[in-house]
């Protein structure tokens, strides 16, 4: 490794490039084109004009809009959390002897297997009013004295949502949470166990501390893709009811679907930017990590 | 290693051709519907076939629809050439003709010798026309109807249903009373309250039967009316003063909550459409033989409107098998078909020569009444952007319907956020 | 040692919470989709088992459900093989060839794998139904590819970084071409890295949802995920037994996969979020 030459250099590039021009063409330009868009009236039934900001400042006066950031927001500070906390649980599990691991294993993966889509239609029978499997469960294991509206109620949509949501994602921080356990040496349990702490203590000690980092890409990973949530509102909620559940990412589909592609991509901007900066700091945060260790 | 290179991507282009290509010239129609509808579609389409020998694949659609026109604005902002035909909710057809994805039908409804004069005019004038052209044709219409359970009124009686919304109260309320004290989950009058587009079709009828709703003047749009406000408190009273709708109306009252309710005899007055009046007659419903439609109450000074729904058929400008479509669409419109929606679905037909049949009207014999509430039916704003202003109303009906705003604010806020959608649609 | 015990009695509670938890979903969706009626769960005395939920499913012509299936199997599986492919080329080159930004490469791609779809979805709606792509394999395949690649990197450069670059020098002074190298060499070596690359590529392509929600139109393309999604069923007013049965088939490939392969996909994805 390191030979300048210039035909060294061409071959490097030339592996490369197929991998760079996939992207540049596939995701990069439709990003550029989508923020170029926003600043025009693009709407199939108006005929196309520049308009500049426009449609941003129709974006700061619109309640819909600041209502699917309160729900985008509300909804990653929920359901992130819990799906640190199951998932940190489960990894914990994982990481210990226990018999027919590989079996548990492929349990906890199934849920982040399947596609967010057909989880959305599972867990629409479940939260269904009449005969679905969540009000079965709450009558009968007395949480509740009736039957929960689920889907029809603002309150019973929105932790409609974030129960599916951990129950699909938690998976994926076990995972990675479950190797961030395994890298933790044994000899530093064994230390602690003799210097006389319990397992608390051991936990709050030696575990956390080395988790830190993973802790946070977990933790960074999952608040990114939470804040593109699409596909499980789409199925189960549609949005609704009244709006309440409508990511960013509905809401700039609605507008795509109304044919009004200008103002959908103005939404589509906006959540990137704020994912945009989110992952700016996951990276600089990820740098900190990696110093750290 | 280039040769290699050359030799994937022609074998990657290779297996991209092995996706299946579009049959050219074979028509398309695409709808949606409960699954017996679409049964019901494709054995239509069959007897299509025998009588033409022109083939029709069905693009099956799901119920909703919002769903249906998504499925139809992809294909159409793609300029594809399939679906050929489809049917379009009266809500959004003015997006897709304002969109110009229609193909114009007067030529060949000349040429077919299509008889306009056979359907509601005030329907075809107002909803399938765009810049004077017709660009689609109803296949079956709905209104809002007052369903009343005509035992109960006999025997606390009453002889006739009530004519105005303070009749209805006073009926609603002693009847609701006495009920209780066998079924106390009996209600007076249940409507669809929930934040979705039939609460505005029922604010319509309440507001219009006052001499409100939704009025445009020089390019402004007015809701903050007297009548609208006087109408909006009346929907807010009938839930939390009169207490003869249920608490849930605003939350979780849709058609089918409010039909499945009425039909276990647990209402008196029920305001839906009228697809509800087949699944009340049907063998296991409480109700069955025992109720009976009218049109709606009205405020004292107005007159009794209901909204206008329904589907209607249009052929895509991208089509490719025109001459085609228009056969079938033609088949679709055609008396025969008409009856046949009518007979097995309990539709409404499009067409006004059907309301008069004998067979029809032994099966279903409140289309007669139904006929005058149809022709007069208040169509929703033809806007193309009409959708949108239809969630600043739900949204802002709703909440006045939950007490969170009073029904003055809840109509001058969704006043000034409409006016905002228009300016932003209509600024040249 | 009540502490052990105390311990044991925690994990086995949790054991046995994570298994229900994870699977109890699934087996309702099995459950209803083998029952006669969606309500079974308040007729608990009456459970009728049928399989004509599958058997409509399967053979209505009009529901192209086989179609769907095929289509994701074929757009999952082309992107997948491209894509590890190509993201393989681009591991060999970050990890061993001088390549001037390579971090920056790196960091770029990995800020790419942050966009959210729906910022493309506009325009590339737009690029596609220009290049009269729209309903076809190509409008999702390409998308595909290029939507998976940041991952696919990532994990490549962490399996093919710890090979050690010695292999390369002795098939170098072999007289071997770099393209050789990394055919012989690395790809052999890195072989279980790959596979897992390819599985999870495969994964993801099949259970993507937006692109193929917005860029097709009917069977000629649809894939799974949205054929489930917009699925009313068949017969009946809300006729659960029959989506059940469709999700059941479904989520068949992805589950089987999973299951065989869990060590696989677990080491992937591990290498994927931890490098980054």
């Amino acid at each position: 490794m390191g030979y300048r030459t210039f035909s060294e250099l061409k071959e490097s590039y030339a592996f490369i490039l197929p991998l760079i021009i996939f992207i540049l063409t596939f995701i990069l330009l439709p990003v550029l084109g989508t923020f170029i868009n926003s600043f025009f009236r693009d709407i199939s039934f108006l005929q196309r004009k520049f308009i500049m900001f426009e449609n941003y400042k129709q974006l700061f006066n619109d309640s819909g809009f600041w209502e699917a950031i309160r729900f985008t927001i509300l909804f990653i500070v929920v359901s992130v959390p819990l799906e640190i906390i199951l998932g940190l649980i489960f990894a914990l599990i994982l990481n210990q002897a226990i018999p027919f691991r590989g079996f548990l294993r492929a349990c906890v993966l199934l849920p982040w297997a399947i596609p967010s889509a057909i989880s959305g239609r599972l867990w629409e029978l479940i939260y269904n009013y009449n005969y679905g499997l969540a009000n079965f469960l709450c009558i009968k294991l007395g949480i509740s004295t009736g039957p929960i509206n689920w889907l029809g109620s603002s309150l019973g949509a929105f932790f409609g949502v974030v129960i599916a949501d951990v129950w699909k994602t938690t998976p994926f921080v076990t995972i990675i949470l479950l190797a961030g356990l395994s890298a933790i040496p044994m000899d530093l349990h064994l230390q602690a166990k003799v210097d006389g702490a319990n397992f608390l203590q051991r936990f709050y000690k030696v575990t956390m501390p080395l988790l830190k980092p993973v802790l946070i890409v977990a933790l960074l990973f999952r608040t990114i893709d939470a804040l593109r949530i699409f596909d499980l509102v789409y199925v189960l909620t549609h949005g609704g009811p009244g709006g309440v559940t409508t990511s960013l990412s509905l809401y700039s589909y609605k507008y795509f679907l109304a044919g009004d592609f200008g103002y959908g991509s103005a939404v589509s901007v906006m959540l990137f930017v704020i994912a945009f900066t989110l992952s700016l700091i996951y990276i600089k945060l990820g740098r900190f990590a990696e110093l750290g260790t | 290693m280039f040769r290699k290179i050359f030799i994937l991507i022609i074998s990657f282009l290779m297996v991209l051709f092995v996706s299946c290509k579009e049959k050219r010239g074979v028509v398309t129609f695409a709808v949606g519907g409960a699954p017996n509808e679409i049964e019901f579609w494709e054995t239509l389409v069959k007897e299509f076939t025998r009588q033409t020998g022109i083939k029709v694949n069905i693009l099956r659609q799901p119920t909703d629809t919002d769903q249906r026109r998504q499925g139809l604005v992809i294909s159409l902002k793609a300029k594809k050439a399939d679906p050929d035909v489809f049917l379009m909710d009266v809500a959004w057809i003015a997006q897709f003709s304002a969109s110009e994805w229609l193909e114009p039908l007067d030529d060949y409804i000349k040429k077919e010798k299509i008889n306009l004069d056979a359907f509601f005019n005030k329907v075809v004038n107002l909803v399938d026309r765009y810049k004077g052209k017709v660009i689609a044709l109803p296949v079956y219409i709905d209104a809002g109807v007052l369903y009343y359970r005509k035992d109960l009124l006999r025997k606390y009686g009453y002889s006739e249903p009530p004519e105005t919304w303070g009749e209805l109260v006073n009926c609603a309320l002693k009847i609701q009373k006495s009920m209780r004290k066998t079924n106390p989950n009996f209600y007076g009058f249940l409507w669809q309250g929930a934040q979705y587009e039939g609460l505005v079709c029922n604010w319509l009828e309440f507001a219009a039967s006052n001499g409100g709703g939704i009025i445009f003047k020089d390019g402004k749009i007015g809701l903050n009316l007297p009548s609208n406000i006087e109408a909006l408190q009346f929907m807010y009273d009938l839930i939390h003063t009169y207490k003869i709708s249920p608490p849930n109306t605003f939350t979780e009252m849709k058609e089918e909550e409010v039909r499945m309710s009425f039909q276990k005899g647990d209402a008196l007055f029920e305001r839906n459409w009228p697809y509800a009046w087949a699944l009340h007659q049907s063998e296991d419903s409480y109700i069955k033989g025992k109720v009976d439609i009218a049109p709606l109450p009205h405020f004292a000074s107005g007159k009794s409107v209901s909204t206008l729904g329904g589907w209607h058929i249009g052929i895509s400008k991208y089509s490719d098998a025109k001459s085609k479509a228009i056969k079938f669409l033609k088949f679709v419109i055609s008396y025969g078909t008409q009856k046949k929606l009518a007979l097995k679905l309990g539709w409404n037909p499009g067409r006004k020569d059907v309301y008069t049949d004998q067979e029809v009207l032994k099966k279903m014999p409140h289309l007669a009444k139904l006929k005058d509430v149809f022709e007069n039916a208040l169509p929703r704003p033809n806007l193309p952007y009409y959708t949108q202003i239809s969630e600043v109303l739900q949204h802002y009906i709703n909440a006045a319907l939950a007490g969170k705003l009073t029904p003055e604010d809840a109509l001058s806020q969704a006043e000034k956020e409409a006016q905002d959608v228009i300016e932003r649609y209509e600024r040249k | 040692m009540i502490e052990e015990r105390f311990k044991s009695i925690l994990i086995w509670i949790g054991y046995v919470f994570m298994v229900v938890f994870c699977l109890m979903p699934f087996l309702y969706m099995m459950l209803i989709s083998v029952s006669s009626s969606p309500d079974f769960l308040t007729k608990l005395d009456n459970i009728e088992f049928t399989f004509k939920n599958y058997y409509s499913v399967l053979t209505s012509k009009s529901l192209h459900f086989i179609d769907y299936l095929r289509n994701s199997i074929i757009v999952s599986g082309v992107s997948a093989f491209f894509c590890v492919i190509i993201a393989g080329l681009g591991a060999y080159s970050i990890t061993r060839l001088a390549l001037p930004g390579k971090m920056l490469i790196l960091f770029f791609v990995l800020a790419v794998s942050m966009f959210p779809q729906i910022s493309l979805i506009g325009y590339l709606f737009k690029f596609m139904s220009t290049l009269g792509w729209i309903n076809t394999y190509h409008a999702l395949i390409f998308p595909y590819i290029a939507w998976i690649l940041p991952l696919s990197l990532w994990i490549l450069v962490s399996y093919f970084a710890q090979i050690p670059k010695d292999l390369d020098k002795a098939a170098l002074i072999d007289g071997c071409t770099r393209w050789q190298i990394l055919r012989k060499v690395i790809f052999p070596v890195a072989a279980p890295g790959i596979f897992s690359v390819s599985l999870l590529a495969f994964i993801f392509a099949f259970n993507e949802f937006m692109f193929a929600l917005m860029l097709t139109i009917d069977y000629h393309s649809r894939t799974i995920p949205v054929g489930i999604a917009l699925f009313q069923g068949l017969h009946g007013e809300i006729p659960w037994g029959n989506i059940m049965a469709g999700a059941t088939i479904a989520v068949i490939p992805v589950v089987l996969l999973t299951i065989i392969f869990q060590r696989n996909i677990m080491q992937g994805l591990t290498r994927g979020a931890i490098k980054g």
